[in-house]
C-alpha cells in the first residue's frame, strides 16, 4: 500500500473537478494537465498545479499520449487520473503510463484490450456463453465488405466505431442506399475522434432499452457489481438522462445480468471501475460492450449506492481494499441524472457557443451539481457541448422525477443556450414516466426542434422592465465591467 | 442581476443580465434571450428556408458531397461539417444547382457563415409555385 502525493488529471471539464474533489478530500495534490484553451475553467482553478500539454485540437493535447506523460512527470505526479472520454479507454496511455513510472488509475493494459476492444471482447463474452447481438467484427475494413455484411445481417444495422464510445462514430443503416456514405461517416468520426477508423456492425434493435452494469474490481482481484442503471434515453446514441436503478429489470434479470457482468470482468481480470452494457428488448438481454473507466453516468450509482468511486479508483490504485464486506451495498431509492448541453433547443439543438454569463444552481436536499464552467467562462467549439450535469435523489422515481423536474426550472444559465427545455418536455413525457420509454425515445418524440412557445403577458412586462433595469445599470458607470468578467476574452481574440 | 416587481396584483422575481448586447431573462422556470437593437422578443431563432446553405454552428468543414454546377433534390445532402467531435450533415432546403461554394474542405467556420449557394431549379420553382 502507497500513498500519492499528488495526482495529474488527464481530462478537462467538470469530470476534471470531480476528480480534485475526491483528491482533495484524501489529501492529495493535483496536477491539471489541459490544453491551451481550458485555462478559463472551473478545473484549472481548482487544481494544486496546472501544465499546458498542447493547443486547443484534442489530437495535440488531450489525445497526445507524450505530452500528458510529460507533463504529468513534469508536475512531479506519482499517477494519472484519465477521466472518461480522451485517453481513458487507451491501452498504449496506460502501458506509456507504466513505462514512465506513473500509475494509471485504471485497469491494466492488458484488460483494457481484452475489454475495450469490441471485437475481443465479444469473442470472450462468445466464449462464455453470454447472449450477443448478431453483427459483423471482422479485419476486413473495406466500405463494399461491410455493406454486403450489413446486407447479411439485415437492415437496419448500426455502424460503430471500434475504438469509440459515447455515441461518437456511430450511425443506423436503414438501407443499402445510405450505407456507404454514413459507413465512410462513421470512419471518419472514429479517425477524428479515437485515432482509428475501424468499425464494426451490429443488428439494430428498434425498441431495446439500454442497461448498464457498474463492475469494480479491488486491488484484491475481487469483482463486484454495483448493480444498474438506465440510459434509454439518448440522441444519435448519446446519453441525456440516465438513472439507477432502471424501472425495467424483474428481479430475476437483474440477478442474470449482474452475474454476467461480474463474470466478463472476472475472466479479464479487472481492476477499478468499469460499466457492462446491455440492450433489453422483450425480456431478453444482449450483451453489447464494456466500458473500462468511469462512466458520464457514475453519479447516480453513487447516490443510490452510497459508495464515492473515483475515490474507489484511486484507493486501488494504491493498493488500498475498497467496499469490504461489512460494508452494506444495497440500493436505496432513485436517483437521475440530466445532462446538460450548451446548445438551442429550438433549433433542433445546434451547439451555442459563447461567454457563460451567470450560473445558479437551486439549493436544497437530494441535488449534487457537477459543472467545470462559470460564469466569465468560454463555452468554445473545440470540446464536446455537456456543460453541465444535474444529479438527483429521491426516495423513488416518480419523486425524482418532479424533484428534477423543479431543480431544472430553477436553475439559471446566461450567455448560452441550454437542453433544459428540452430535458423538461422529456421528464413529462407518459413514456419516461411509465417508464416503458427505448432507445428508439428521441427519434420518435423528438425528432423535431421544440416548438417556441410565445411569450405571457407576465413575460412580456418582465422582460420590459428587465430591459429598462439593464440600461441604467448600464449607464450607471463602471458596473458593467463587473457584472460581464470575461478575462479571456481578448484571449481568444488572439486565435 | 435580480429584479423584482409586480404585474396585474402577481409579485415576480427575475433574473437577468445583459452579455455582448444580448439580455438574457429568467422567469417562471424559463430562460428568455432578447435582441436589443432589433427590440423584438424571442426564444432561439428562425430556420432559413431559402436556397443558402449556413453554418448553424461554429465548426470545422469535412466533406463536399456536391460541386458548383451539379444538381440537388430538397432535402439532399450537401456539406457534412464537424463541431464538437460530432458531424452534421447539411442538407438543401430546396431543389435547384449548386450555384457557389464559399467554403473549402478543412476550413474553420463561423456560426452563420454562408457556406453554399443554390438556385432554385426552374422545375422546382414551378412545382413549390
Amino acid at each position: 500500500v502507497r500513498k500519492f502525493k499528488r495526482i495529474a488529471i488527464a481530462n478537462r471539464g467538470e469530470v476534471a473537478v470531480r476528480i480534485i474533489h475526491a483528491c482533495e478530500e484524501l489529501g492529495i495534490e493535483t496536477v491539471l494537465l489541459h490544453s491551451e484553451a481550458d485555462v478559463g475553467t472551473r478545473a484549472y482553478r481548482m487544481a494544486t498545479k496546472k501544465i499546458c500539454i498542447g493547443p486547443a485540437p484534442t489530437a495535440q493535447s488531450y489525445l497526445n499520449i507524450a505530452a500528458n506523460i510529460d507533463g504529468a512527470r513534469a508536475g512531479g505526479a506519482e499517477a494519472i487520473h484519465p477521466g472518461f472520454g480522451f485517453l481513458s479507454e487507451n491501452a498504449d496511455f496506460a502501458e506509456a503510463c507504466e513505462r514512465a513510472g506513473l500509475v494509471f488509475i485504471g485497469p491494466s493494459p492488458r484488460a483494457t484490450r481484452t475489454l475495450g476492444d469490441k471485437v475481443s471482447c465479444k469473442a470472450l463474452a462468445k466464449k462464455l456463453g453470454v447472449p450477443l447481438v448478431p453483427g459483423y467484427e471482422g479485419d476486413d475494413q473495406s466500405v463494399e465488405t461491410l455493406i454486403s455484411e450489413a446486407e447479411k445481417i439485415g437492415f437496419p444495422v448500426i455502424v460503430k466505431a471500434a475504438a469509440g464510445g459515447g455515441g461518437r462514430g456511430m450511425k443506423v443503416l436503414r438501407s443499402k442506399e445510405e450505407a456507404r456514405e454514413l459507413i465512410e461517416s462513421a470512419q471518419r468520426e472514429g479517425q477524428s475522434a479515437f485515432g482509428s477508423p475501424k468499425v464494426f456492425l451490429e443488428k439494430y434493435l428498434e425498441k431495446a432499452k439500454h442497461i448498464e452494469f457498474q463492475i469494480f474490481g479491488d486491488c484484491t482481484g475481487r469483482v463486484i457489481h454495483l448493480f444498474d442503471r438506465e440510459c434509454s434515453v439518448q440522441r444519435r446514441h448519446q446519453k441525456i438522462i440516465e438513472e439507477a436503478l432502471s424501472p425495467s429489470l424483474t428481479p430475476d434479470l437483474r440477478r442474470k445480468m449482474g452475474e454476467v457482468a461480474t463474470s466478463l470482468a472476472t475472466h479479464a481480470n479487472y481492476r477499478g471501475a468499469g460499466t457492462v452494457e446491455f440492450l433489453l428488448q422483450d425480456d431478453s438481454f444482449y450483451f453489447l460492450e464494456v466500458n473500462t473507466r468511469l462512466q458520464v453516468e457514475h453519479p447516480v450509482t453513487e447516490l443510490v449506492m452510497g459508495v464515492d468511486l473515483v475515490k474507489a479508483q484511486i484507493l486501488t490504485a494504491q493498493g488500498d481494499p475498497v467496499f469490504p464486506e461489512t460494508q452494506l451495498l444495497a440500493p436505496r431509492g432513485h436517483s437521475i441524472e440530466c445532462r446538460l448541453y450548451a446548445e438551442n433547443s429550438f433549433l433542433g439543438g445546434v451547439p451555442s457557443t459563447g461567454l457563460l454569463g451567470e450560473v445558479k444552481f437551486p439549493e436544497g436536499p437530494g441535488r449534487r451539481y457537477e459543472y467545470g464552467f462559470e460564469a466569465g467562462d468560454e463555452i468554445s467549439s473545440y470540446y464536446d457541448p455537456m456543460i453541465a450535469k444535474v444529479i438527483v435523489w429521491d426516495e423513488n422515481r416518480r419523486r425524482a422525477i418532479e424533484k428534477m423536474k423543479k431543480v431544472l426550472q430553477e436553475t439559471v444559465i446566461f450567455g448560452v443556450h441550454t437542453n433544459i427545455p428540452y430535458l423538461l418536455e422529456i421528464l413529462s413525457h407518459p413514456e419516461f414516466v411509465q417508464g416503458t420509454m427505448t432507445t428508439r425515445f428521441i427519434d420518435t418524440y423528438f425528432s423535431q426542434p421544440l416548438q417556441e412557445p410565445t411569450l405571457s403577458e407576465l413575460e412580456k412586462a418582465v422582460v420590459a422592465t428587465a430591459q429598462r433595469s439593464v440600461r441604467s445599470v448600464e449607464t450607471g458607470g463602471g458596473s458593467a465591467a463587473t457584472e460581464f468578467p470575461s478575462p479571456w476574452l481578448t484571449y481568444w481574440r488572439g486565435i | 442581476m435580480r429584479l423584482k416587481g409586480e404585474f396585474q396584483g402577481q409579485e415576480w422575481q427575475a433574473e437577468a443580465q445583459l452579455i455582448k448586447g444580448q439580455l438574457w431573462v429568467h422567469i417562471n422556470g424559463r430562460t428568455l434571450t432578447v435582441e436589443p437593437e432589433k427590440k423584438s422578443t424571442r426564444r432561439g431563432g428562425a430556420k432559413n428556408k431559402s436556397g443558402d446553405i449556413v453554418a448553424p454552428m461554429p465548426g470545422k468543414v469535412t466533406k463536399l458531397l456536391k460541386q458548383k454546377g451539379d444538381s440537388v433534390a430538397a432535402g439532399e445532402a450537401v456539406l457534412v461539417m464537424e463541431a464538437m467531435k460530432m458531424e452534421y450533415t447539411l442538407k438543401a432546403d430546396i431543389g435547384g444547382r449548386v450555384e457557389e461554394l464559399q467554403c473549402s474542405v478543412g476550413e474553420q467556420v463561423s456560426l452563420g457563415k454562408m457556406l453554399v449557394k443554390i438556385s432554385a431549379s426552374a422545375e422546382t420553382a414551378g412545382i413549390k409555385a
